[in-house]
């Protein structure tokens, strides 16, 4: 069977902002000096060589680009200048859009526009979501305290969150099913679940530490997996604190984690003791992704590394929506500490309108997705060497057949 | 003329540490009648050749024997004018590769001493060849494309009179139907400017342009060639000096192709030749409805480097696909380009063109037997793809563009040899050497003898040896130039015109004096037929390489002088040993043989008689001596211009004076032949299995006469060789005519 070409595929690719790519000539500088690549998955030469042939089918399944962490070495080093990283990022970002079921994501990467102004629709809507909330609840206002719970009742931004959450959990799920389903292929029904479940901690820990990613022996990448780690780690933090545990889960007794307290229930202060652990939690979350995301800001603008040269409008987005949410979060707190009332309550407003867009857009739809790629494919990689060589043992060689090797 | 013979020996470089040099200068006045001799250390000194110069001044000698290092060094300082000169070659091949103060080594110089004074009783002084009729130094170019008309440029730019021969009504040849090209630097594609050049060429007043014009008849040789060029119905005759072939190639003819490349299934499968015809004519759209292009494949090698249709490499074809997909590119950057390649050639700084043609956006698929599926207008081609490992389809392809290769235009027509074979039932020679192709082709329609076109070296191209010597063909005076010597672009092309405008050049000059062209560039010598004795066996008219002898209605040879090349074959292939040279000819060599001492047979010192090419073979004895190797004490060497020289009376000559064994030291033969006169070493080695079956038939062995191949970088095989060669005259025994 002959695979069909997509003579049309380079172009798509250019608008997810595919530069070079129609210069390599296929020596595999760049799959030989790759730390990560694998006989079994060899990369970049062959996903390049997929995008010049469009060869859109092979693109689907293949979980390469996800087992990159562009350290840039394979930029360096091509002769042709073909930028094979900026090729695997670009290949990530097309993937994103292939495993999304509702093509949000393909708008959104393919036209700057519509990325902007789904991002402002939702800040808006949440903005006055928010002040006709605050208009219902006028009468019950503090006005001598900053206390956002007599504003917007802890209880309902909770609810309001769980169900974002939940949202926001069903597409990302959905489209990681997808993802699992089409990287699996044949593999997918064959390997039992308990495989599966048995590299679970694999993935989380891959997950928490990003060891992969340390796997780039790259000059300069330890700086880089720093931030990428203060900012993975700052946002998870702050994730839990202010939309799962803002109310503390009631229902689940655990009223301690309580993120987000009354006025009154903290005995005329609004702020726990500076020492307790969620409040510095909540500081080290500012700290992480202010220190995570002005690293990357500079390097993108001082185009520091190969993978810092090409900056996408959706990579800007990210960088902004984030850095502002963190910035916001920190006022949010600064007003309660000096009870600056109104200030609190309109910042808490601007607030969610940074915060929310972030969250429901990105995070399905757009770069904060490979948080959940990323790991899963390379659980998923583990899982299926094992099976292979648990059940198909005569499969293991022939991984490494010379003209895929490279 | 009266010779008055000098002998001077050399001391220097070991010469005089080594051998007795009273006993050579005894030797020189007795033996070789001198009537001066001297020796000196240093002789190609300044002072050394003072000596001479006085000798020549004062004395009056004008025979000169010169015994001193060999005759390939110091051939500027040994230049005397108005003497005749032979060389004794006692530094490389007699104490640089022998034992210094032997007994062996003193007999072996005093035995070249010997032949060389034989050789000079022989020699006279050349006179160079004058024909009667008037002679031209005119170029005639026979081709007006862009290698013709270069060339016509560059011989009147030098100062010649050009004759330019277009069979077309235009200038321009291929190239005039060629939008763009590209040339050095590579970095993109440009407009042809095809159209000034053969406006250049047409305000020449030094070049006569003919067109719509063809050469019927060429008739003599350099310098008297006689033109008769019939243009419009009419004919005129030009007398010429040499000719620049410049007659272009044609398109392999897309018919004969495999069916997997899908040609003529489908209109939109077009060859590189018809695309620029298209491209010619403005916008390039998809042939079956003039649709603008979305996808275009082109494939490489179409009928290229394979055996059952062109099996070389064009090597212009992938500049041509990387030049038209740019030209589809540039017309529309959405169109999807993809070349499909074996290897993509570009040499040089080509490199930088295939770059352009990546940034472009065209897409490279390696691989090596791509199938294109035609039907209608629907074509797709399928291939399996060496980088991905896997096959892929590409569907929907606009236009197919076939890469179909160059064929020179001298490859066309019957083979002349092969008609006249059935034509006349003649007699075949005795010798059958291998037969040169010739194509009847219709271009030169040359008065010659042996063919009416040039002979091919391969594949139709008409080279003589396309590494050694460029431009050069096997008819004297007649240099091919451009696609029709070997496949090439635009660049090349004006290259080569330029290099065989400088031969002919050079062969004008050289013949108008008398002198030969190359290889034996300035020598004044020719054969001389001495008719009374010819009894028309036309061994000479069919052997000699470069069909420089025509023949009369009885067989009698009528030498073309110009169109020797003096390598002296005819000499060698003369059964009645009628054709001479004034300083090379049969006699000379056979006293030479008779000049060597042989010792009787209970003397135990066997003689081994060496004849050597003076090209290949001499110069690695000398390299031999060069590093100090010795070689044999038995051998003595005689060099011949050429081993097809050789004629088989010296071997009975060697024998009957009682010579052990004797070698020939030739080039290689066959193909990728070495040798300077194309089959000298064959011939020679035919010759020789002629007379290894006579001696057999005269209960001589066979075995003492034996053929060897050397090229010149065998200098460490040689003295094995001849030790070997020894061994197995030992083996025999000695000659039983040794002492008759």
């Amino acid at each position: 069977m002959s695979n069909r070409v997509d003579p049309n595929l380079i172009r798509e690719l250019e608008e997810f902002g595919l530069k070079d790519a129609n210069k390599c000539y296929n020596c595999g500088n760049c799959t030989a000096i790759c730390d990560l690549a694998t006989p079994e998955n060899p990369f970049p030469r062959k996903m390049v060589r997929y995008v010049q042939l469009g060869q859109k089918d092979k693109i689907l399944k293949s979980p390469e680009p996800w087992l990159c962490y562009y350290c840039g070495d394979c930029s360096l080093r091509c002769p042709r200048e073909a930028d094979p990283g900026e090729t695997m990022m670009v290949l990530r970002r097309y993937l994103t859009s292939l495993y999304d079921w509702t093509g949000f994501s393909r708008k959104f990467y393919t036209s700057e526009k519509f990325e902007k102004k789904a991002v402002a629709a939702v800040g808006i809507f949440v903005g006055i979501g928010m002040i006709i909330w605050a208009i219902t609840n006028w009468s019950m206002i503090s006005w001598k305290h900053a206390d956002i719970n007599t504003v917007w009742s802890t209880d309902g931004i909770e609810k309001a969150d769980l169900l974002m959450a939940g949202i926001l959990s069903f597409f990302l799920l959905t489209n990681l099913f997808r993802c699992v389903k089409l990287v699996m292929g044949e593999y997918f029904k064959k390997v039992p679940l308990k495989m599966y479940y048995d590299e679970f901690k694999y993935m989380v820990t891959q997950f928490l530490t990003q060891r992969q990613f340390g796997g780039c022996k790259t000059k300069g990448n330890r700086a880089r997996w720093i931030a990428h780690l203060a900012i993975m780690t700052g946002y998870a933090t702050i994730f839990l604190l202010v939309v799962v545990f803002i109310n503390g889960l009631p229902f689940m007794g655990i009223n301690f984690l309580k993120f987000q307290r009354s006025w009154t229930s903290m005995g005329g202060r609004t702020e726990v003791s500076i020492f307790n652990p969620l409040r510095l939690a909540g500081y080290y979350s500012f700290f992480a992704i202010m220190y995570g995301t002005t690293y990357v800001i500079i390097a993108r603008l001082k185009k520091w590394q190969p993978q810092f040269k090409n900056t996408h409008s959706t990579d800007w987005m990210f960088l902004i929506l984030l850095q502002a949410t963190a910035v916001t979060g920190i006022l949010i707190n600064l007003g309660h500490v000096f009870d600056w009332v109104f200030f609190t309550y309109a910042i808490y407003v601007i607030h969610l309108m940074v915060a929310i867009p972030m969250l429901v857009l990105e995070v399905p739809f757009a770069k904060w997705a490979h948080l959940a790629y990323r790991p899963v494919v390379l659980t998923l990689m583990k899982v299926k060497a094992k099976y292979i060589a648990e059940y198909e043992p005569a499969k293991e060689g022939a991984a490494l057949a010379p003209e895929v090797a490279l | 003329m009266d010779k008055k013979i000098a002998v001077y020996i050399c001391t220097g470089c070991g010469i005089g540490e080594s051998l007795d040099v009273d006993q050579l200068s005894t030797l020189a006045t007795s033996e070789c009648k001198a009537s001066v001799c001297r020796n000196h250390a240093s002789l190609c000194s300044p002072e050394g050749a003072q000596i001479i110069k006085d000798d020549i001044a004062n004395e009056g000698v004008n025979a000169l024997i010169i015994a001193a290092c060999s005759q390939r060094v110091m051939y500027d300082v040994f230049d005397f004018e108005g003497t005749i000169l032979d060389r004794v070659n006692l530094r490389e091949q007699v104490v640089w590769t022998h034992p210094a103060k032997d007994e062996d080594t003193q007999m072996m110089a005093e035995d070249y001493l010997r032949m060389s004074g034989a050789r000079m009783q022989a020699m006279l002084p050349p006179e160079p060849y004058k024909p009667e009729q008037e002679m031209s130094t005119d170029i005639l170019v026979v081709g007006g494309g862009i290698t013709g008309m270069t060339a016509a440029l560059q011989a009147a730019k030098a100062g010649y009179n050009a004759v330019l021969v277009e069979q077309e009504a235009e200038l321009g040849g291929f190239q005039k139907n060629v939008s763009k090209n590209v040339v050095f630097p590579f970095k993109d594609v440009q407009a042809n400017e095809i159209e000034t050049l053969a406006a250049f060429v047409k305000s020449n007043d030094k070049i006569k342009v003919l067109t719509g014009s063809k050469v019927e008849k060429l008739s003599g040789g350099p310098c008297v060639f006689n033109a008769t060029i019939k243009q419009n119905g009419s004919t005129s005759d030009h007398r010429i000096g040499a000719v620049v072939l410049a007659a272009g190639w044609k398109p392999y003819d897309p018919e004969k192709l495999d069916k997997r490349l899908g040609y003529g299934a489908s209109p939109n499968v077009v060859t590189n030749v018809q695309f620029e015809e298209r491209a010619k004519s403005g916008k390039i759209t998809r042939p079956s409805d003039d649709r603008a292009l979305k996808t275009v494949a082109f494939i490489q090698c179409a009928g290229q480097r394979d055996p059952q249709h062109l099996p070389y490499c064009s090597s212009i074809c992938c500049f041509t696909a990387l030049k038209q997909a740019i030209q589809v590119k540039q017309q529309d950057p959405k169109t999807n380009v993809f070349v499909f390649y074996q290897e993509m050639r570009t040499p040089g700084q080509g490199e930088d063109f295939f770059r352009k043609a990546q940034s472009e956006g065209v897409i490279f698929v390696r691989a090596q037997a791509p199938e294109v599926l035609a039907s209608g207008s629907k074509v797709a081609v399928e291939a399996y793809d060496e980088l991905l490992g896997d096959k892929i389809l590409l569907d929907d392809v606009d236009m197919v563009v076939l890469a179909t290769g160059m064929v020179p235009a001298t490859a066309f027509g019957e083979d002349y040899k092969a008609k006249k074979e059935t034509d006349e039932t003649e007699k075949k020679s005795e010798l059958v050497a291998s037969v040169d192709s010739i194509f009847v082709s219709d271009i030169l329609n040359l008065e010659y003898r042996q063919g009416p076109e040039l002979p091919e070296l391969k594949n139709g191209f008409p080279d003589s040896h396309f590494i050694c010597f460029p431009y050069e063909s096997r008819r004297t005076g007649i240099y091919p130039a451009g696609p029709v010597r070997r496949p090439m672009g635009v660049s090349n092309a004006m290259e080569d015109a330029t290099g065989a405008v400088m031969k002919a050049i050079q062969c004008v000059e050289l013949t108008s004096k008398g002198l030969a062209v190359h290889p034996r560039a300035g020598d004044a010598s020719y054969p001389e037929f001495f008719m009374q004795r010819c009894t028309q066996c036309k061994r000479c008219t069919e052997e000699c390489p470069f069909g420089a002898i025509n023949e009369d209605e009885k067989g009698n040879p009528l030498p073309q002088p110009t169109r020797c090349r003096r390598c002296g074959v005819c000499m060698g292939a003369c059964p009645e040993r009628i054709i001479s040279f004034k300083n090379y000819s049969v006699a000379m060599i056979g006293d030479m043989i008779k000049s060597i001492n042989v010792p009787e047979e209970y003397d135990e010192k066997p003689r081994i008689l060496v004849f050597c090419c003076e090209n290949d073979a001499y110069p690695t004895l000398d390299m031999a001596g060069l590093r100090r190797m010795n070689f044999n004490a038995w051998v003595r060497i005689i060099p011949l211009r050429c081993l097809g020289s050789l004629n088989l009376v010296w071997i009975a000559d060697s024998l009957s004076k009682g010579i052990d064994g004797i070698m020939l030291l030739g080039c290689r033969h066959g193909d990728n032949y070495q040798c300077h006169f194309i089959k000298g070493s064959e011939l020679a080695n035919i010759r020789l299995s002629k007379v290894k079956e006579t001696l057999d038939r005269l209960a001589l062995e066979s075995d003492r006469v034996r053929f060897e191949e050397v090229s010149i970088t065998d200098y460490a095989k040689v003295p094995a060789m001849l030790d070997e060669f020894a061994e197995k005259l030992a083996e025999i025994g000695a000659n039983p005519y040794k002492g008759f």
